[in-house]
């Protein structure tokens, strides 16, 4: 029997554009950017040491480039049954498994420990596409935009997963 | 200690970055994790992994980009900016694997007052793929 399921029902296409918006939480602060940049194994004493900071001329220890769009500390909820706190579009697709297919990020300015980021994510595209897997599979992309105290836009992550019928392959 | 920030003037296109290997344990991946605030069962529970098909837990992809980015820091010193970091990725890993980062240096420009330094950069896993990046880190002027 041929599987001629479209996964990009009329209803998931309603759901292109839809926006979310996270406040701010609290500073960054110090120990997230340190507990960061160690679970990287980077010694970087820009991450760690003020004294150090300043002298390459910055106000203070600096967070590592990528942390803002990586961390999902402006959650504020209950992990879902993956186990997973941060922004998700709980999208209506049934038997699939989700995967990376890549990120596009944009630095603005250095992030500091001071820093209160507040994120809004947009559901920017759906599209389905032949796999190579035989069959399709759903290509989402999202934009999480990052903003400082003061409306100032930080980073931009452009995010696009991959959701591919379980079916049965390996 | 890293090494001084380098001039515009010390970069060529060519030049390679020192290349780093490193492997990734299940501890790696859940500091990860930790440190992110991202508790996904995917990248430390092997029984959901299996469910979901995969050979065991999955390293975070996401985790690329912070390799990519340190990557380029350390060559380029403490006063370098990444602005724009693209990476995508070509094969999946899996805690236990070593990473090996490479790249060079695709061009360099002008642009506002300052040098970009735009980079390609790879993860290997042996021979394998793991993902590519397109980065473009700024010097001060």
């Amino acid at each position: 029997m041929s599987d001629a399921t479209t996964l990009l029902s009329d209803e998931l296409k309603s759901w292109i554009g839809r926006e979310v918006s996270y406040p701010a939480r609290e500073e960054l602060g110090r120990a997230s950017i340190r507990y960061f940049a160690m679970a990287l194994q980077d010694d970087n004493p820009l991450y760690r040491d003020d004294a150090h900071a300043q002298a390459a001329g910055y106000p203070s220890v600096v967070a590592p480039p990528t942390f803002v769009v990586e961390t999902c500390q402006y959650a504020d909820g209950p992990p879902n049954h993956h186990g997973y706190i941060g922004h998700n579009w709980d999208l209506p697709i049934e038997g699939c498994r989700m995967i990376r297919a890549g990120n596009a990020y944009e630095f603005m300015r250095p992030v500091l420990p001071s820093d209160r980021v507040s994120v809004t994510w947009t559901l920017e595209d759906i599209v389905e596409r032949p796999s190579s897997r035989g069959g399709t599979q759903l290509f989402v992309t999202s934009v999480a935009r990052h903003y400082d105290d003061g409306g100032e836009l930080l980073a931009v992550n452009r995010e696009t997963l991959v959701y591919q019928p379980l079916g049965d392959g390996k | 200690m890293i090494a001084p920030t380098k001039q515009a003037n010390e970069v060529r296109p060519g030049d390679a970055l020192p290349t780093t290997e490193r492997r990734f344990s299940a501890v790696d991946l859940v500091m990860y994790g930790a440190a992110t605030w991202d508790w996904h069962r995917l990248h430390y529970d092997a029984v959901f992994a299996e469910e979901m098909k995969l050979p065991g837990p999955i390293i975070d992809g996401q985790m690329y980009g912070a390799l990519f980015a340190k990557q380029a820091m350390d060559w380029l010193g403490a006063k370098a900016f990444v602005r724009k970091l693209d990476f995508r990725m070509r094969a999946m890993a899996f805690a236990g694997d070593a990473l090996a980062a490479e790249g060079e240096v695709v061009e360099t420009r002008a642009e506002d007052g300052h040098a970009v330094v735009v980079l390609a950069q790879r993860l290997r896993n042996g021979e394998q793929l793991i993902a590519e990046a397109t980065t473009e880190v700024r010097l001060p002027a």
